[in-house]
């Protein structure tokens, strides 16, 4: 089951724009199974932009923030994702309203961490259309499992989260800058195969207030959040031992996104990036070349006994300054690491602070470290 | 050790133990050994009927819990299937982590060779095959579908794909990729095998079908119908704690929507054993009564070893060895066999309960439900139950001779005489009276309901139980009185003496008597009441099969393990043009106001005309209630409802609540839950289901019913299509099957009663060893000596079968009309079986006859 979250994660995470413009590659219309390939020079428009497209071989929902509690100073972070993956425009042969359909099938993955209490809580669910998980096209109203999210009709989103024992987070994001659109003509691509392109949405801020609900009492919460919504059709190749990646939003207002591919052999993929997205919203961005991900600090889970390198240093030249800059990210809580059901592909996902070079705070951030247990490549080729 | 082991007189008792008894026990091994095998075989019965009766009835229909694993709580409608189109509701409950929701659907799948003929019954059971992925035991079992995960889509959907037990595939010869045939509601399918499940670490029952939720669906042709929705909570260790549980539970009480009732998974199964309550008692009572003979024996055996030991008893208490000693001495060695046999027993058991766990698992799937047999597993309180027994009861047999060799006086010990005050009460008639009395009391206790709508009827069993013993106690008597009569007749030394001794009614011949007698009146009732209850299923055939065919769904299952006929093809098989008239049967179970029943839809019309019924109440006999639907109602449905003189009674159905009123009574010994019948038309308004359970065709006259059966057999393979002939076959040997165990106990009882009258026998002419020594002495012929002994047995056995058969009379009597009916609300035409009880009797006569001759030979030379 894992294997999908980590093709889908992949993409998700890596489909994004590049720092110069490569040559123009055309898209085809389909893929090889017959799926179509998001086609160039197209706006998002909103609400549809937030539904769903279902024709699309692979879809992913992303929810990222940093809440605190009004009264008690609690700080919280969570992670919510769903990932949608399509049967195929020739397979299924049950109705659209069929309660356990067989043409779409759901992953939710959602995480708490308390980091106040110092505890985490995570939940994986798997399930088919239907009536347990669905996506509608046209606006955001999604439900997979223990995760719900829709259009609230203010021009936010209304999201609702379950965790185990009873606990719930009942959130109200409203986007405080524009969606981005990533990458050349609206596509962004992720390698050299026509076909590997996908639309990648995000909102990179978003004001949240809600409630926690904790053993039938609700606790007010406010905060920031991240958001992301990625469409596409193809799937990565299997060079690739795993990613780490980071979401930073710093107090200026301004976004930094980082993702460090990691190939088998150790190295650095080229295809990784830093990207700044200014307070307007605008994106400047270079690739592996001009900047560099350097390992701090690790933890080592007692669960798994995978070691992950939770605190790091990102040192990155803005393209349009040209100075140098260092984003020193340490988790708030060491043990945010993802498990899943069966425990095949755990990862460490979880909130930061960040730090700049003289050790001052300047933002928080959410950083995620895939394929520390191995095999991943192995599982991108099946 | 206690300190009192040390004290004087268990020091003593010990002594004699290993010094004086284990001596004997080498002496007289076989007798030892003999007995020990008795107390084995009376603990194995009731053990090895435990536990095969609970590893029959274990599996209550939960055959997706190998996959899923243990569920929690149910979700279920009223009454009938969940609509799919009500799962919506349900999805704020499956946002919950805590718990996992599973809908499930199940129905039989009758695996069919190359040949059309059914090879065995497996659970289709439908589950969602990827919300199953969830659930904690699928991922520690590390079950999958398929090689790829990532290739999901090609498990899931409604096409004709499953998943196979390992054994089945290893019995079948299947693989993946291969056809399973099979046939489900009268149509023949093929599904194609996509995997197998369960390993030797991880079994899965072999009968077990597992197919995608929309598959199912479609096989069984039940698109949009859910059986329930099982809830299983996320954390197992939850479990542990009821406050955590009742917590969970309130929340999904919370949750759920309208029209779905909430209940914990314990109590289906609780329901479910409720259900075979009464089935599960009866061989609890029948393995009792096995054991109290068995008790019987034992203490006969015992008895004849005080007997033989009078000599030594008498010197041991000369020499000054006290009577506490003594006693203690003979109460250790009863608990010495008591506990070897008891050990024994409990392998006895095991055996006895592998051969008998399929044989009751058939009755029970013939009668009740679906079930899958169990491993045969041994409890921590089968094991405390079968030392109880084993041992409890050799203490209680020893306990008499034991008494007699504490105060029997020595000079009366060395006389060899009939000195028995251990057995004296079985010359007092006033215990037997007060029994027969107190069981003629019990007969006036009601039936005790039990919560899945069956009755026990407890003053019945109870009654019964006081009147054998007390009969048995009484029974002493009869045998002085027929010595007495016989003697005026009698000719020949030999057998006068032998009447003498009958005449005096020793305490030993009584006891011999009396255990006889047990055996007796049991077989007897039990032979009443199965050929009681063989003639009404006979005459009830006659009368109500009248048809020229039978056509119902292939299955190799019983009464529950149908899925019904699929309308199309039942429309096929009744428009026919050598039909004249098809009686279809619908039925589906309802809600009752105390527990389940069946609600069965009809041509009234042509049941108040054609279609032939023994009337209890014909139809018309009762004024309909208003406002309710007419019905004829089966007499079990009109005891256990209270509804023989008319009146109404709500049902729950999947549209509601519905009232019914009887307008007619018929006799039906198809289900002891009782049924109503109503409008089929109405009945599919209600039930909001179209698949009838059977038709009867009846055909032009002149017709050849086995050419239009031929041809239909033909053309719907899927369908089982019988003339009357071999429908009355194949019901009368589901009921053959159902009397197998009892047939079986019967034969136990009277066996152990009959080795029990061989003892009885050596007990009595060991007590009588002097008066033989004389008489050898006096040159009483061998011959003489054998026909004295023969005569003294077949007066035992007479008076034993003249009195059991009374009481086995009166048995019958009370298991026909007051058991039964309180039991299954159903009356049986009561047959006596004339010839069976005389051939019982002669046999008895010249079995006791024998045993005695040939015990007497061998106690004379004995004496040489």
């Amino acid at each position: 089951m894992k294997k999908w979250l980590t093709i889908l994660v992949l993409i998700g995470t890596f489909v994004s724009a590049q720092a110069e413009p490569n040559p123009w590659i055309e898209p085809p219309l389909t893929t090889e199974r017959n799926f179509p390939v998001p086609r160039p020079d197209v706006v998002p428009e909103i609400p549809a932009a937030h539904g769903s497209y279902p024709a699309y071989a692979i879809e992913w929902w992303y929810w990222v923030g940093h809440l605190r509690a009004a009264e008690t100073d609690e700080q919280f972070g969570f992670q919510s994702t769903v990932f949608r993956r399509a049967a195929g425009p020739d397979a299924g042969d049950a109705e659209d309203t069929a309660q356990c359909g067989d043409d779409q099938l759901f992953m939710s993955h959602a995480g708490l961490s308390d980091l106040t209490a110092g505890r985490y809580t995570h939940v994986e669910r798997i399930y088919r259309g239907g009536w347990q998980a669905h996506s509608a096209e046209g606006q955001l109203d999604l439900a997979a499992g223990p995760i719900m999210a829709m259009e609230n009709g203010q021009g936010g989103f209304s999201m609702t989260v379950s965790y185990p024992d009873d606990s719930r987070l009942e959130l109200t994001l409203t986007p405080t800058k524009p969606m981005v659109s990533f990458g050349d003509r609206g596509l962004s691509r992720k390698g050299a195969d026509p076909a590997a392109v996908s639309w990648y949405w995000s909102y990179s801020r978003k004001a949240v207030r809600g409630q926690l609900w904790r053993n039938g009492e609700a606790t007010a919460v406010e905060g920031v959040a991240w958001m992301d919504h990625e469409i596409s059709s193809s799937q990565l190749g299997s060079n690739l031992a795993g990613w780490d990646w980071t979401a930073i939003q710093l107090d200026d207002g301004t976004e930094v996104k980082a993702y460090r591919l990691r190939e088998n052999d150790g190295g650095m993929d080229p295809w990784s990036a830093c990207y700044w997205i200014d307070e307007a919203g605008e994106v400047s961005y270079v690739y592996a070349d001009r900047f560099e991900w350097r390992e701090i600090d690790a933890w080592t889970s007692d669960d798994t006994g995978l070691t992950y390198p939770t605190s790091v240093d990102i040192v990155a030249r803005h393209p349009d300054t040209d100075i140098i800059r260092t984003y020193r990210l340490r988790p708030l809580l060491d043990e945010q690491e993802f498990r899943g059901n069966r425990a095949e592909n755990p990862y460490w996902e979880g909130a930061c602070e960040v730090l700049d070079e003289n050790g001052d705070r300047i933002g928080l951030a959410y950083l995620e470290l895939a394929g520390y247990g191995g095999g991943l490549a192995a599982q991108l080729a099946q | 050790m206690p300190s009192f082991v040390s004290s004087p007189i268990w020091r003593v008792a010990f002594a004699l133990l290993t010094k004086s008894t284990l001596r004997h026990w080498g002496q007289a091994k076989g007798s030892y050994l003999l007995i020990i095998a008795i107390v084995a075989l009376g603990v194995g019965s009731l053990n090895g009927i435990r536990q095969a009766s609970r590893a029959a009835t274990a599996n209550f229909g939960l055959f997706n819990e190998a996959i899923s694993g243990r569920s929690d709580f149910l979700i279920e409608a009223p009454a009938g299937p969940i609509r799919e189109t009500q799962l919506p509701g349900l999805a704020p409950l499956s946002r919950q982590p805590d718990w996992h929701l599973l809908p499930v659907i199940e129905g039989p799948f009758t695996q069919v060779s190359a040949d059309g003929e059914p090879q065995r019954l497996l659970r289709l059971i439908g589950l969602d095959l990827v919300a199953v992925a969830n659930l904690p035991t699928f991922i520690d079992r590390e079950f999958a579908f398929g090689q790829a995960e990532s290739r999901w889509n090609d498990w899931v959907g409604a096409a004709p794909r499953v998943w196979i037990s390992s054994s089945l595939a290893a019995d079948s010869g299947l693989k993946v990729g291969d056809s399973l045939r099979g046939a489900v509601g009268g149509r023949m399918h093929e599904l194609e095998v996509a995997g197998m499940l369960g390993d030797a670490d991880n079994p899965v029952p072999e009968d077990l079908l597992i197919a995608d939720l929309p598959a199912a669906q479609a096989i069984l042709t039940r698109v949009g119908e859910i059986d329930r929705i099982e809830a299983v909570v996320n954390d197992r260790a939850a479990r542990q704690s009821p406050a955590r549980m009742a917590e969970i539970e309130d929340r999904v009480r919370a949750l759920l929507p309208e029209g779905l009732v909430f209940r914990a998974a314990a109590e289906r199964i609780a329901e479910r054993a409720d259900m075979t309550a009464a089935f599960r008692l009866n061989l609890t009572i029948l393995s009792l009564i096995a054991i109290l003979v068995g008790a019987y024996l034992i203490l006969q055996a015992l008895d004849t070893a005080v007997v033989r030991r009078r000599a030594e008893l008498a010197t041991l208490k000369s020499l000054g060895v006290g009577q506490r000693a003594l006693f203690l001495t003979l109460m250790l060695e009863s608990l010495l066999i008591g506990t070897l046999g008891s050990i024994l027993g409990l392998g006895v058991g095991v055996l006895l309960a592998s051969g008998a766990v399929h044989l009751l698992a058939d009755t029970v799937n013939a009668l009740y439900f679906a079930t899958s047999v169990e491993a045969i597993r041994m409890s921590g309180v089968d094991i405390a139950t079968g030392l109880a027994v084993g041992i409890g009861f050799s203490l209680f047999a020893g306990l008499l001779p034991a008494r007699d060799a504490m105060f029997t006086p020595p000079a009366q010990i060395l006389s060899r005489g009939d000195w028995s005050p251990g057995f004296v009460w079985l010359r007092r008639p006033w215990t037997g009276l007060a029994l027969v009395g107190a069981g003629l009391l019990c007969l006036l206790l009601p039936p005790l309901p039990l919560a899945g709508g069956a009755r026990l009827p407890l003053g019945g069993f109870l009654a019964a139980g006081c009147g054998i013993i007390g009969a048995a106690l009484l029974s002493g008597q009869t045998l002085v009185w027929i010595a007495r009569a016989c003697q005026r007749v009698a000719v020949g030394a030999a057998t006068k003496l032998a009447l003498s001794r009958l005449a005096d009614g020793s305490s030993r011949h009584r006891l011999a008597v009396a255990g006889l007698v047990v055996a007796v009146a049991m077989v007897t009732g039990m032979v009443q009441m199965v050929g009681s209850f063989r003639v009404s299923i006979e005459r009830w055939f006659d009368v109500r099969f009248q048809a020229e065919l039978y056509v119902s769904e292939r299955t190799a299952g019983g009464a529950s393990a149908v899925n019904g006929i699929a309308p199309e093809v039942l429309q096929a098989v009744t428009t026919g043009p050598a039909v004249t008239f098809a009686d279809t049967l619908y039925i589906s179970p309802v809600g009752a106001p105390s527990g389940r029943t069946y609600l069965g839809g009809v041509d009234l019309g042509a049941w108040s005309g054609r279609v032939a019924q023994i009337w209890i109440k014909d139809p018309g006999a009762l004024a309909p209630a208003a406002d309710a639907q007419p019905a004829f109602i089966s007499e079990t449905f009109a005891r256990r409802f209270d509804l023989m003189e008319g009146g109404k009674i709500t049902l729950a159905t999947p549209t509601g609540s519905r009232d019914v009123t009887p307008i007619g009574i018929y006799a039906d010994y198809g289900n002891e839950f009782g049924s109503a019948v109503i409008a089929a038309e109405v009945w599919k308004q209600w039930i909001q289901a179209d698949r009838a359970i059977n038709t009867s065709l009846y055909l032009q006259p002149g017709t050849d019913a086995n050419v239009v059966r031929d041809a239909l057999r033909l053309r719907f393979p899927g369908l089982e299509i019988r003339n009357a002939q071999e429908l009355r076959t194949l019901a009368l040997g589901i009921f053959e099957q159902t009397f197998r165990v009892t047939s079986a106990l019967n034969g136990i009882g009277l066996t152990v009663a009959i080795v029990g009258l061989a003892l009885g026998l050596f007990s009595l002419f060991a007590e009588s060893a002097g008066t033989w020594a004389t008489l050898r002495r006096i040159g009483f012929p061998a011959k003489s000596f054998a026909l004295t002994a023969g005569v003294e047995g077949a007066g035992i056995a007479l008076a034993a079968w003249l009195s059991g058969t009374f009481v086995g009379l009166c048995l019958g009597w009370l298991l026909i009309y007051v058991i039964n009916v309180q039991s299954f609300g159903w009356t049986l035409v009561w047959h006596l079986p004339v010839g069976a009880f005389l051939g019982l009797g002669a046999s008895l006569v010249v079995f006791g006859f024998l045993a005695g001759a040939l015990t007497g030979a061998w106690h004379r030379r004995g004496l040489s």
